[in-house]
């Protein structure tokens, strides 16, 4: 018995061994990884709307018509059908991009998506890439001063912004700027009627983004000043730090070189691991500030009740995580060594 | 002129319940192509030797007095960026304990010797490259390795590839810190013949921290014997593990089983090393010496020679310690 048990498993571990040989195959295990959690969660979001207490049709159709009409509609919008058959309907639309029509505007939502997307990626991206910059940069600089009044400003500030609810503080950025001293626009992407001209437009967009994006730099860059100064002070705790020192390298070299090169690997997954978030971390920025966005549209969409385009929108952020875990672990893999070859062996 | 020379050299960490003496008015002379022996028990203060030698210490490290002689040269009160561009693996290398981790994992090996020349030597990449190709042939390590990344050797290559980083700039004299410590036996001893060779060939001093015995006893012209902070016992190497006169040293040594003498129990130094922040007034080792009397509880004795010109011992007692080697 217990032979058999030990020859199972040794041909479990031979097998394991042979997938991560190469990395070839590491990167297929990832992608039916991928496709395992695309289909769960696409489950997942199926069901979640199907079991919300609320009546969708409510809110589109006054109550005051007719049963007959109401039936109609059911008809229309397949939700008559059973609960099965609209599970596969709605996977085979999934794969084919067909999110479907809005309850609530009865256009395609993909179409609704797309228009809202660029200005969701510039508003979290450029707020995002500043984060990284201004986050990293003041961590690598706070543990390049460990003991220092520098480091203890760095720590406390990150620590105080990130705790601090985003939404209160942009809120009272709205208050300030917006409205007592009303230097920047209280809402919206840009001026209605917008202004003539393409870089008055580009100016008045630029306007229009300062304060939102302030104000996620504010709350995010503790995340990152936070997170590399504890990397980095960890990196500059190693062996190899001293014998980088101990070699006459410059402390520069040493710092950018040696410490934060080996940190690196982390940092980039972390970046990768927050790609997703620049939708679903989308939601109260854009409410706040009234931007037309992805977030807003499926917070918009979850309040009217309008489950395909709720569903379209969490496909999107499914989407959205699952490819950037996937880039991550190549991404990692590229640039640990120790990685490359093995998978996750061989530390 | 030594090469290298101690003198009363102090330096202390700075914890908040005070001062941790680690070194403690240490002197000792290292001659050019000489090897000496930093022997003592773990926390005695060997290693914040070496760091001390090359200025690398923590932020709370404080060298508070002494010199520092090299090659005639006071290097305590050089600016650091002269220290780092000229002394540093330039004159003085060092091979850290535990080459497991003395290698940074994300460089490629060959990159971290070439690094170390391109620094210190006003050379090209590819002729930078070309000397630690044959820094690593020397070593035993085949230079098309050159690429690999640390987690692709093995301990004891590791600690080899390491060696030949220490020795890429040509330094005058290596500092190796338990260079062996972490590996098992027969890669020691290799590690150990590779160092030895390399030094005669190049005429180089050494100084070898451990605190395994027979490993300075195989490689070291001389000896000292360090305890909290102070050297006690430093001579001759053959000299001192022939002829202890330090009660510490005479028990240090007798720790070692000899596997050429008849079975009997192992020796031990009863209690434990005492605390550097507060170290006992007198000698330091007489709270655990058999021979102390009221003298060496109050009188801290200095390094005097006592057989001979160049063996020096400070202990009180230095004279009846044969005595109590015979009775045991």
């Amino acid at each position: 018995m217990i032979g058999s048990l030990k020859a199972i498993w040794a041909k479990v571990a031979k097998l394991r061994g042979d997938l991560q040989v190469n990395f070839g195959s590491y990167i297929l295990r990832r992608v039916i990884y991928a496709l395992i959690v695309l289909f769960v969660i696409i489950t997942v979001n199926f069901f979640i709307f199907r079991v919300m207490p609320g009546d969708p049709v409510k809110m589109i159709i006054d109550p005051k018509m007719k049963p007959e009409v109401r039936e109609a509609l059911y008809e229309q919008y397949g939700l008559k059908k059973p609960m099965s058959e609209q599970y596969f309907l709605y996977l085979k639309n999934l794969l084919t991009l067909n999110l479907g029509l809005s309850f609530t505007t009865s256009r395609p939502i993909m179409d609704e998506l797309l228009e809202r997307l660029p200005n969701t990626l510039k508003l979290l991206g450029i707020a995002l890439i500043l984060e990284i910059l201004i986050g990293v940069s003041v961590g690598i600089f706070a543990a390049s001063k460990r003991g220092s009044a520098v480091e203890t400003f760095v720590t406390s500030a990150g620590l105080f912004t990130h705790a601090v609810p985003g939404f209160f503080f942009q809120l009272i950025l709205l208050l300030l700027f917006g409205f007592l001293i009303p230097i920047f626009p209280i809402r919206g992407t840009m001026s209605a009627p917008p202004p003539v001209g393409a870089w008055a437009q580009l100016l008045d967009r630029i306007h229009h983004l300062i304060l939102p994006v302030f104000s996620l730099v504010i709350i995010n860059f503790g995340y990152w000043a936070l997170y590399t100064r504890n990397a980095m002070v960890e990196a500059l705790g190693q062996d190899y730090i001293v014998t980088a020192r101990a070699k006459g390298l410059s402390k520069k070299t040493v710092l950018r070189h040696h410490a934060f090169r080996s940190i690196l690997p982390p940092i980039i997954t972390i970046i990768f691991l927050s790609l997703p978030g620049i939708i679903s971390g989308a939601v109260v920025t854009e409410t706040i500030f009234s931007w037309f966005g992805v977030g807003r549209y499926l917070l918009d969409a979850v309040l009217k009740q309008d489950y395909p385009a709720a569903q379209g929108a969490f496909y999107f952020i499914a989407l959205l995580t699952i490819i950037s875990n996937f880039v991550a672990d190549i991404v990692y893999g590229l640039v640990d060594p120790r990685i490359r070859v093995g998978g996750g062996e061989g530390k | 002129m030594a090469l290298l020379e101690v003198k009363d050299l102090k330096m202390y960490y700075k914890v908040r319940r005070g001062d941790v003496k680690a070194v403690d008015g240490v002197s000792f002379e290292i001659e050019k192509g000489e090897a000496m022996g930093l022997a003592g028990e773990s926390g005695c203060g060997k290693s914040s030797m070496a760091t001390t030698l090359l200025r690398l210490l923590p932020n709370n490290g404080r060298i508070l007095d002494g010199s520092i002689k090299f090659d005639g040269k006071e290097i305590l009160d050089l600016p650091e960026e002269q220290f780092r561009q000229d002394y540093r693996w330039q004159r003085m290398s060092i091979i850290f304990q535990g080459a497991m981790n003395a290698l940074n994992p994300v460089h490629r090996i060959g990159k971290q010797i070439s690094e170390a020349i391109i620094t210190h030597e006003n050379v090209s990449k590819n002729e930078a490259k070309k000397r630690a190709e044959e820094l690593l042939e020397m070593v035993g390590i085949n230079s098309e390795r050159y690429r690999n990344y640390p987690h692709e050797f093995s301990g004891g290559m590791k600690q080899r590839a390491v060696i030949a980083m220490a020795l890429a700039c040509n330094p005058d004299l290596i500092i190796a810190d338990e260079p062996t410590t972490a590996l098992d036996v027969m890669v020691q001893a290799q590690v150990l013949e590779a160092i030895q060779s390399l030094r005669k060939k190049m005429g180089l001093s050494m100084l070898l921290i451990s605190h395994d015995l027979s490993v300075i006893a195989q490689t070291c012209d001389k000896v000292a014997i360090m305890y909290a902070g102070r050297i006690v016992e430093y001579g001759p190497s053959t000299k001192v593990y022939n002829n202890p006169l330090h009660p510490y040293s005479y028990g240090l040594l007798s720790s070692f089983p000899d596997i050429m003498a008849p079975r009997s129990p192992i020796q031990s130094i009863p209690g434990s090393p005492p605390n550097l922040l507060e170290p006992p007034s007198g000698c330091r080792f007489s709270p655990r010496c058999p021979l102390a009397d009221s003298k060496c509880f109050t009188d801290e004795p200095e390094l005097m020679a006592i057989d001979g010109k160049n063996h020096l011992v400070a202990c009180h007692k230095a004279g009846a310690l044969g005595k109590v080697g015979e009775q045991s």
